[in-house]
């Protein structure tokens, strides 16, 4: 099988060599460029019982990754070249390794775009299909295979793909196919062109092919399931606009699909995605609902965790920034949740009462997500579960006011309140409602032409209780938290910056951070040393756990 | 592949020495913050220069950024004509307010949507915020990654320099 694999690779490359080859001769050497980028991530850590950080043996870990992409006219072909010897704390051991993990040619025209070899792709919001890679936290599902995409005249795009997903160093047996079609109805229609009216409709269809297994089923173990071999997702949408107002909703449905994610279940799938928006200058509101029923989609149906899946399910809750407001953070359940988040953002104009002389920013938003009604009817290899029209159990909520101010010419102050419900059942724990306060305040002072600093202060208190008797069975997020936090900027290229976080009332250590930074045009250079909490790392709603660290890390980005 | 990579990473160099200016990927389709495809050629100023800005709403120093180039912009396309492409990388939980948030700053910038980072992927670029300058023929002319304040005064030198060139 992996001879299969490599022999498969030598050949693609070969072709990749060959094309690249041909294209620059053909175009004479002077052709094209080359872009790219190179990353590279040390890190050290020592045992520190206070924080729970382990020893690392091999004391250097390292991941590092190049991407580099030529591009002659219409013609383009790349490669990324991955490294993890070995594999940062937090990273899966499975990306232990180096080689080649992502590389193709490709042609993009002004009709017509065809690859060849790795790619990534999303089909509307992403439900039944995206493609992506998340370097941070480790995921990367890029399609191995063919993609097309056709614009046959300006406001119609086709897309058809078939491949395979990565999986760490291979490709997962699943086979994925899908098709796509949106179209943009002002381009094609005059008079809604010409109108306040804007309207973009679009429809799409995925089907993954898997061989069958042996799977007993719960209810006799001597039965096997009689497992679907292909399992097919829809999707339709429409992005409507009329002036200052717009709207926008996908709904997808999937087949029967069991799968260890669901405890093989057959109970379909399906997904609803709205969002209402109103925007003019200086003030917008956004309200979205979601709900999913049973939708992760992944191309094996053996895997769980976070590789291999085929969609793309977005948190509905907003995606907070500062430390504490994204200590307790929220992950979609993919077999089921729903929302509803509300956005509102107003300028307070300057001369006002509260906008002084140079106005105010007020932001406020507010999400809650709660589980299915459900009634469980059986287990594995049955429907599993009715669903019902009512409301599941609170797994998140929150609310926050962000007001930001210019105190003066050189003086910027932004106070942050957030109140947050978090039941820990998202991440797999036992539940039980947390309740969090979290104030956050950050200013910036232009203190010369070359000289500015940040300060940022925070905390947070929480009825979440850490018992420093038994520190291995505890959250250690749990308790009250200060922070603060001193980033000091030199000219435009240096950064120096300490941060320190204390939990307050349980004796526990202090988690401090200082780093030193130097970027020059597109070049990144970052050192620090200190202590990291164990917890979820998450971007864009999807979460890895990092383990607690005591040491020096360190990171290089150059992009050319 | 052992053999074939040196080969291959030799010629890509090669290639890469003697190439010209890096222009900008032009068939890549964006999303206007209207909800319409685009294609990335769309990107472009007759002849001026532009700066291309890519930015997250979640992003803080992205933020900074937009809002403090805000308060110079239109003394920027006095000057030179420059103008800006904030382009979000926001991807489906937060694009939906993309718009709201533009608009909620009041900024005055041409906006698209990358939703799945594929200019983002095609320009090389690792973190936002990340921020081209291109000249009158589309080239590649600057990059800089990150934002410091005062990084804009920076930024504008650059364009300075491109627009006073005899």
């Amino acid at each position: 099988m992996v001879d299969n694999i490599m022999k498969r690779k030598r050949i693609v490359m070969i072709a990749v060599a060959a094309c690249i080859t041909m294209a620059a001769q053909g175009q004479g050497l002077l052709g094209g460029h080359v872009t790219g980028n190179v990353q590279l991530d040390g890190q050290m850590s020592s045992a520190d019982s206070t924080i729970g950080a382990q020893d690392v043996p091999e004391k250097l870990l390292m991941n590092a990754r190049a991407d580099i992409l030529y591009t002659n006219g219409d013609f383009s072909a790349g490669l990324r070249f991955e490294m993890y010897q070995n594999p940062l704390l937090g990273f899966d051991a499975r990306y232990k390794g180096q080689g080649l993990a992502n590389y193709f040619v490709a042609y993009n025209g002004e009709r017509l775009s065809v690859t060849l070899g790795n790619f990534y792709e999303q089909f509307g919001s992403g439900m039944i299909l995206r493609a992506y890679e998340d370097r941070y936290l480790g995921l990367d599902n890029a399609l191995m295979g063919l993609n097309v995409q056709y614009r046959p005249v300006e406001g119609v795009t086709l897309k058809a793909l078939a491949g395979k997903q990565r999986i760490f160093w291979d490709y997962g047996e699943g086979l994925v196919r899908g098709v796509d079609a949106e179209v943009n109805l002002g381009s094609l229609v005059k008079a809604i062109g010409e109108s306040r009216f804007r309207a973009t409709v679009g429809a799409g269809f995925v089907s993954k092919y898997e061989e069958d297994e042996t799977v007993p089923s719960a209810a006799n173990a001597e039965m096997r399931l009689n497992l679907p071999l292909n399992v097919g997702a829809a999707s339709v949408r429409a992005d409507i606009g009329y002036g200052n107002w717009s709207l926008q909703g996908e709904y997808v449905r999937k087949g029967q699909d069991p799968s260890a994610m669901n405890g093989y279940v057959y109970h379909p799938g399906e997904a609803l995605l709205l969002g209402l928006t109103y925007s003019q200058r200086g003030l917008s509101a956004s309200l979205q609902a979601k709900r999913i029923v049973n939708m992760g989609f992944k191309s094996v149906r053996s895997q769980s965790g976070e590789m291999l899946y085929i969609n793309y399910l977005p948190a509905i809750t907003k995606n907070h920034t500062y430390a504490f407001l994204s200590m307790y953070p929220y992950a979609t359940q993919v077999n089921g949740e729903q929302g509803l988040q509300g956005d509102v953002m107003y300028k307070i104009k300057k001369g006002t009462l509260l906008g002084g002389k140079y106005g105010m920013d007020v932001h406020v938003n507010s999400s809650v997500v709660v589980g299915l009604d459900t009634t469980v009817t059986g287990g594995a290899g049955t429907e599993g579960y009715e669903v019902k029209g009512g409301l599941g159990e609170t797994l998140y909520g929150d609310v926050s006011v962000e007001m930001a101010k210019k105190l003066s010419k050189n003086v910027k102050a932004t106070v942050t309140y957030a109140y947050q419900v978090f039941n820990p059942v998202v991440e797999n724990e036992p539940g039980g409602l947390h309740h969090n306060n979290i104030v956050v305040a950050d200013v910036s002072w232009k203190v010369s032409k070359k000289h500015s600093l940040r300060i940022e202060g925070e905390w947070m208190g929480s009825d979440s209780h850490y018992d420093a008797n038994d520190p291995e069975h505890n959250d250690r997020r749990a308790g009250d938290w200060v922070m603060g936090l001193v980033e000091w900027n030199i000219g435009t290229h240096w950064f120096v910056s300490a941060s320190d976080q204390w939990a307050y009332n349980d004796g526990r250590g202090n988690y401090y951070n200082l780093s030193v930074g130097y970027t020059k045009g597109a070049t990144r250079l970052q050192v620090g040393y200190g202590k990291q909490r164990e917890g979820l790392l998450c971007i864009g709603g999807v979460c890895r756990t990092v383990p607690a660290s005591n040491g020096l890390t360190f990171g290089l980005t150059t992009s050319f | 592949m052992k053999h074939i990579l040196p080969l291959f990473l030799a010629l890509l160099m090669g290639t890469g020495l003697m190439a010209q200016n890096a222009t900008l990927p032009q068939n890549i389709t964006l999303r206007t913050i209207d909800g319409q495809t685009v294609q990335s050629s769309a990107i472009q100023n007759n002849g001026r220069p532009v700066i291309i800005s890519f930015w997250a709403t979640w992003c803080k120093p992205c933020n900074r950024e937009l809002n403090n180039i805000k308060e110079v912009y239109e003394e920027w396309q006095e000057e030179t004509g420059v103008k800006i492409v904030a382009v979000s990388i926001d991807d489906a939980r937060s694009a939906a307010r993309v718009k709201p948030h533009a608009e909620g700053n009041d900024w005055p910038y041409e906006i698209y949507l990358d939703q799945n980072s594929d200019l983002k992927r095609a320009m090389g670029v690792v973190n936002v915020p990340h921020t081209f300058i291109l000249n009158g023929e589309g080239e590649i002319v600057w990059q800089h990654t990150g934002y410091q304040d005062g990084g804009e005064e920076e930024l504008i030198e650059k364009v300075r320099e491109l627009t006073q060139q005899p």
